[in-house]
């Protein structure tokens, strides 16, 4: 496997006036990378390029070693694409459709067929792959759906919203299959999903955009930790004079959730223990507010619309 | 659910080349085509075309020497270009429409393989079935009056070519009919009246516009005229084509690689990532 997944150089794409992809340059590890924005973000035109079904107008897009542009197919040999949308062959068993896309994807058929198997199995249709796919509940799809993206043993895997649709459980064991996956280590993901909690869950490296520019890269937990600064206090008592004794030394307290957040001068704690003194409360949580995905994207946001404006 | 890494039973990373990843789709939509309705169509084509080649060649070995235009007979009348719609409709109506109506289009495009390739494939396995049905029940008659000894070798290698030529012509237009009108749709069944219709009302409606207007042009704009003068005209008469057979030739050759060419087109306006 390449020492990048995927590297993005100055890549801008336009339709018509609007540009979908602005000068975006990224590098990423293999892993799993979680593609974070809101609709209209670029998201998707990325993931065109990347497979080699889009050239970009200006910039170069290589995928594990490869030219996106120039040697599409050898790109869509060493990746899998699972698409959001129902888009299975309900007149074919399962076996016989994930076989089926093994062949198209260039394995020879006794081969297909076998890893058919072994990946009907990984998902949990062993006892189903028999039926025809137009049988097959709403999970049932998703994880053949799966199955057809991984019968090839691919190098790098995009996923499109692999939870979408699915019910609570249902939506367990999807993100519990991708997560054994994603821990054999000689496969890599895409995930691009709305639903950030998935991303924090799975990805160990995330692309954040909007309208086509990049936010943030690189790892999740730099990221997250690199974010946030704020301190969480909780305390046993009236907080209202524990607020008022912070505000004194010159600190901004919220109380937010039944909690305090407080940024600290220079990560110095020494003021919150004289405030607890000085209004009677008793700490029971000292610590460092730990951000979600969510909240670094909505501040990531905000810092961009602040730059960008006059 | 039981969770565990899958365990690839074969670890070969052998990969077959663009060619084979082909066959495989066009292997699969042969297979996918061969409904009752195409079955159905061909057989009808075997037993009716077949039928009036031997008998007409029989009738004419008994009261004259029999030479190449005598077996023109399937083209003597409308019903053997009728029959190969009737299979075009069948085999062609789903081609590219069904995979737009559950958009597995998008799997395969999202594979090693190029738009070509999957719009060939389809055009190779709808053709397939039209092949069978337009040359399959002529080149039959004739091998079965050159084993009769009614047709001499020369004669009968003549009109199997003959038949061949006249087949792939038929074969190349209905193809580019089917795969253009199955593009414009993601419902099988609107796709297999469209080509039906279309082609059967330019054949009636040329017949009428021209027995009215008496213009000469007129038929060139039906399909199931030019396939016939081809035919006749290949087999050197004794009908008289209602046009040109070279220029009628032309015409089919030309429309069908349009319609193929724009079949394409439409499949390459499919958003494989999806907003």
């Amino acid at each position: 496997m390449s020492e990048e997944l995927f590297r993005v150089e100055a890549v801008t794409k336009r339709f018509g006036p609007v540009e979908a992809i602005s000068n975006l340059s990224v590098a990423l590890r293999p892993g799993t990378i979680g593609l974070v924005g809101p609709n209209g973000a670029g998201k998707t035109t990325l993931i065109r390029m990347l497979m080699g079904l889009l050239a970009p107008d200006s910039g170069a897009l290589s995928v594990l070693g490869f030219d996106a542009a120039r040697e599409p197919l050898r790109v869509r040999e060493r990746v899998g694409y699972m698409p959001e949308h129902d888009c299975l062959m309900p007149d074919l068993t399962g076996i016989g459709f994930v076989a089926y896309m093994g062949q198209v994807s260039g394995l020879p058929r006794e081969v297909a067929m076998s890893r058919a198997h072994d990946v009907l199995e990984f998902v949990g249709l062993a006892e189903q792959r028999y039926r025809r796919i137009g049988e097959y509940s709403v999970g049932m799809r998703q994880r053949v759906k799966l199955a057809q993206a991984i019968v090839h043993d691919p190098e790098l895997c995009f996923l499109d919203e692999p939870t979408s649709g699915l019910d609570p459980h249902g939506r367990e064991e999807m993100l519990n299959l991708l997560r054994s996956l994603s821990k054999l280590g000689h496969r890599s993901f895409v995930l691009s999903t709305h639903l950030l909690p998935d991303t924090e869950r799975l990805c160990d490296q995330m692309l954040l955009l909007d309208s086509g520019r990049k936010l943030a890269a690189g790892s999740v937990s730099d990221l997250l930790s690199g974010h946030n600064s704020e301190t969480v206090v909780r305390v046993k008592g009236d907080a209202a004079p524990f607020l008022a004794a912070l505000s004194s030394k010159g600190l901004e307290p919220r109380w937010e959730e039944g909690e305090v957040r407080v940024t600290l001068r220079d990560g110095e704690t020494r003021p919150v223990f004289e405030a607890a003194v000085e209004s009677g409360v008793e700490l029971r949580h000292l610590g460092r507010s730990t951000a979600t995905i969510e909240e670094l994207f909505l501040a990531r946001v905000r810092e961009e619309g602040t730059r960008r404006a006059p | 659910m039981t969770i565990s890494a899958p365990r690839y039973g074969s670890t070969s990373s052998e990969r077959l080349g663009r060619t084979r990843r082909v066959l495989a789709i066009v292997r699969r939509e042969l297979r996918r085509r061969a409904g009752w309705g195409t079955v159905a169509a061909v057989a009808l084509a075997f037993v009716s075309v077949a039928a009036v080649v031997i008998v007409d060649a029989e009738f004419a070995s008994l009261t004259r020497t029999l030479r190449l235009t005598t077996l023109e007979a399937p083209f003597e009348s409308p019903i053997w270009p009728l029959l190969l719609l009737l299979v075009a409709t069948s085999a062609g109506a789903g081609a590219l429409a069904e995979d737009a109506g559950n958009r597995s289009i998008v799997l395969y495009l999202s594979r090693p393989i190029r738009l070509l390739d999957y719009v060939g494939a389809k055009a190779i396995a709808c053709g397939t079935w039209i092949l069978i049905a337009a040359a399959g029940p002529p080149l039959t008659a004739v091998l079965i009056l050159t084993l009769l000894g009614v047709v001499p070798t020369s004669i009968a290698v003549s009109a199997a070519l003959g038949y061949l030529a006249v087949g792939l012509l038929a074969t190349i237009f209905l193809t580019g009919v089917a795969l253009s009108l199955s593009s414009l749709t993601s419902r099988p069944l609107y796709a297999g009246v469209g080509i039906f219709g279309v082609v059967l009302s330019l054949f009636i409606g040329a017949a009428a516009v021209a027995a009215i207007t008496g213009n000469l042009y007129v038929p060139y704009a039906s399909p199931v005229t030019l396939l016939r003068s081809v035919g006749i005209g290949v087999f050197g008469g004794p009908s008289t084509p209602e046009t040109d057979p070279a220029t009628s030739a032309a015409v089919l050759a030309i429309a069908g690689a349009v319609l193929g060419a724009f079949a394409a087109w439409r499949a390459s306006r499919v958003e494989v990532v999806s907003e």
